[in-house]
């Protein structure tokens, strides 16, 4: 298996590089424009005394697409940005001190969570699907979905201008439960720190992972968005591993080869693949296939030979691709992860976001399926 | 009826001392007297809401016939029909709402007048008044205070009234109104309704041209969005002016603050909702801030970014939406919402962004 090696933009300069020898004739026009884009939305690598807000330019181009259009990404404030001086304010002191708090930090930017380079990478997507379909409303849309009180929405807002984000749909609810706004928004995917808010929303339907924000973290592409995914009770559903947790690893091997041809029923993410993989056909539809800037990976403890048919045979049958898969049969997923350094792992099990957590990278965790009866760990991490 | 205060008979110097404190005697024995019925607020106390008959219940049917078959036909028809009551309105939840937070402000405020108010302003004739007092006893409202104009104008008795908030189907009253500076909203009803919460009044508010003036909404279709962006910019930290339906908010806020008083925060029977079009980025801080400097708090803030209102005003569910473009209140009704059009600003020009040729005609 070859893993690209990883592109980190120093600068303006990697987004100019030249497009592949096959792209067609118009790819030098739209690469100058984008260019110019990127230049008036200024680099974040220049360091602020503080938020200057910018003037992001919207005509010409779909920048307000129409949720059922486009795919939705919620995400709550905690997993954007970094809360925790402000979330143990208000544990300890009460709401009313803890609103006067962020009323008072108002123009100091938070700093970037765990889901932050996330959405970076989600936004360098949309900018190249606008250059290609600049008529479509396929894109990705954040929206920031938030328990926070409206007074706290302006620091918000001044965070996201000093980053350079692109997010201007705000559900602030003051203290309503969100989960009934993530319909009414069509959630691709519902992104939090709350483990409760994430169940809720899995088992309405919406995919959601409960993200944590570990100490060390690498550095990840910001010119390719890279997701991986487990493969039990992640993309397909946790049978399997029922049947592993209730009569051993060798009655799963049978059971799988006999059942090799039956699909596997879908997992709470598999809707969320095939978003991405509807995004990544548009790219190879103008011959963009080697230059995709999103890129899919399955990382599951399956072993290949005993057991990984299933898995592919079920892909194959959705219709869906991976662009890497790879088979561990127990080994640790840390290493393999930290050489992918993917902007965001969904595992089902605590005890493999934590393995990864631990070598930097950024790990959500999905509670769904028998795997959360059966905890490796007792100490959930951050 | 409107009370009549003490100075007011002073200043007449007709009247002589001794029926002056006849008068004094009469007023603090009816003040005095102590009913089980709860007695409604003094005007200049009270959140006042003023519905007309047509809005509180569904009178289509009766409408057609005074269409068709003239008032006369009408006024038999009603008179006939006295003792059906008739079918709730569009108004009606709302109405059933304000009844269920007076009730929570009485056990907490036994002796305060704060409370909301409802007046019935009504074009109908006296007659129909018959029908429409057994229709409200039937449903157990609390209207004691009726208007009806046979004809003239209601803004000189909404103003007596000290109203905070007219609700009509009808919108050139709805227009004047709005232009004597009372909040006023045209409601319409919705094909289906959606189930709404009977312990907690929700109201919903669009921000340009409702709670805020349409400055910033004639920049935009004047100018385009990019150079609105640029001026919100600039102008964050100066406040928007106010919209027609800003002190309406001011007065839920007060009513709010009083249930925060008593330790009731979080089962506040009264939630305010800001449902905007705005971008939050881009264009919602000059929002937020202006809010705080009037010292007003909203309890869910929505910034679109032009996304579709409908889906998320289901999820809302609210008792009333304000918004000043018919595209938001079809889109709203489409999905079974009761919604409300406030017909001022430069919105009213525009549908669905482009500009209405209209010669010299409403909206």
């Amino acid at each position: 298996m070859s893993l690209d090696p990883v592109q980190v933009m120093k600068g303006q300069e990697a987004a100019a590089t030249p497009a592949p020898t096959t792209s067609n004739g118009d790819s030098k026009g739209s690469w100058e424009s984008s260019k110019d884009v990127y230049e008036h939305m200024g680099s974040t690598k220049k360091p602020r005394s503080e938020p200057v807000r910018r003037v992001r330019k919207v005509e010409g181009g779909i920048f307000f697409p129409k949720p059922v259009n486009a795919v939705t990404i919620a995400v709550s404030s905690r997993v954007l940005f970094r809360t925790e001086k402000e979330q143990k304010v208000y544990d300890q002191m009460g709401v009313e001190e803890y609103l006067r708090y962020q009323v008072e930090h108002e123009n100091e930017p938070f700093a970037p969570g765990p889901a932050f380079p996330f959405v970076k990478a989600l936004e360098a997507v949309n900018t190249r699907l606008r250059e290609l379909y600049p008529e479509s409303e396929e894109l990705f849309d954040i929206v920031l979905v938030t328990y926070n009180h409206a007074h706290v929405g302006v620091r918000l807002i001044n965070t996201i201008n000093y980053h350079n984000l692109f997010i201007e749909r705000f559900c602030m609810t003051g203290g309503t439960n969100p989960i009934g706004y993530l319909k009414a928004w069509q959630t691709n995917l519902y992104l939090s720190a709350d483990a409760e808010k994430v169940k809720e929303a899995l088992a309405e339907g919406i995919a959601a992972a409960t993200m944590f924000m570990s100490e060390k973290q690498t550095e990840v592409s910001e010119t390719q968005l890279r997701v991986a995914f487990d493969g039990d009770a992640v993309l397909f559903s946790d049978e399997s591993e029922r049947i592993f947790k209730a009569h051993g690893l060798d009655k799963f091997f049978e059971h799988e080869r006999e059942n090799e041809n039956t699909l596997l029923d879908h997992g709470p993410l598999k809707g969320f693949l095939e978003t991405l993989g509807k995004l990544q056909k548009k790219f190879y539809a103008k011959g963009q296939r080697l230059n995709c800037p999103i890129r899919t990976y399955l990382v599951t403890a399956r072993s290949a030979a005993s057991s990984g048919i299933r898995a592919l045979k079920t892909l194959r049958a959705w219709g869906l691709e991976t662009d890497e898969a790879l088979f561990l049969a127990g080994a640790p997923k840390g290493p393999m992860l930290e050489k992918i350094r993917p902007h965001i792992y969904f595992d089902d099990q605590m005890f493999h976001v934590e393995g990864a957590a631990e070598m930097g990278t950024i790990a959500a965790h999905v509670p769904y399926g028998i795997a959360q009866k059966h905890k490796k760990s007792s100490n959930p991490s951050k | 009826m409107s009370e009549i205060k003490p100075a007011d008979i002073v200043a007449d110097s007709a009247i002589d001392p001794g029926e002056e404190k006849d008068w004094a005697a009469a007023k603090a024995f009816f003040d005095s007297l102590k009913t089980k019925t709860p007695r409604p607020p003094k005007p200049r106390y009270a959140v006042t809401i003023a519905v007309s008959s047509r809005t509180l219940f569904n009178m289509t049917e009766e409408r057609k016939i005074y269409e068709e078959e003239g008032v006369e036909k009408y006024v038999c028809h009603q008179v006939e029909h006295e003792h059906e009551p008739l079918k709730p309105g569009v108004a009606f939840p709302f109405v059933k709402a304000l009844m269920t937070v007076n009730a929570r402000l009485r056990e907490l405020y036994p002796e305060s007048e704060e409370l909301f108010d409802i007046v019935l302003m009504t074009n109908n004739h006296a007659q129909v008044g018959v029908r429409l007092i057994n229709s409200i006893n039937h449903y157990d409202l609390t209207i004691e205070r009726f208007c009806m104009t046979g004809g003239q104008s209601p803004i000189g008795y909404l103003k007596a009234y000290m109203t905070n908030l007219y609700l009509s189907k009808d919108s050139e009253k709805v227009q004047e109104a709005i232009e004597e500076g009372i909040a006023a909203a045209t409601m319409f009803s919705a094909a289906m309704q959606n189930q709404l919460c009977d312990h907690q009044l929700r109201v919903a508010f669009d921000g340009d041209a409702v709670l805020f003036s349409d400055e910033s909404e004639i920049i935009v279709k004047k100018h385009g969005l990019d150079t609105f962006f640029e001026h919100e910019k600039e102008f964050e930290n100066k406040p928007l002016a106010q919209g027609p339906l800003k002190c309406f908010l001011e007065a839920l806020g007060k009513l709010q603050r009083k249930f925060y008083a008593k330790n009731e925060r979080l089962n506040c029977p009264i939630r305010t909702f800001l449902v905007t079009a705005r971008s939050a980025a881009s264009s919602g801080a000059r929002v937020l801030k202006t809010l705080r400097s009037w010292g007003l708090e909203i309890d869910e803030a929505l910034f679109l970014a032009g996304a579709p209102k409908g889906p998320l005003l289901q999820k809302i569910q609210p008792h009333i939406f304000f918004d000043d473009q018919m595209f938001h209140i079809e889109g709203a009704k489409e999905l079974g919402t009761i919604a409300a059009h406030v017909p001022y600003g430069i919105g009213q020009k525009y549908h669905k962004g482009k500009l209405i040729e209209q010669p010299g005609g409403k909206k």
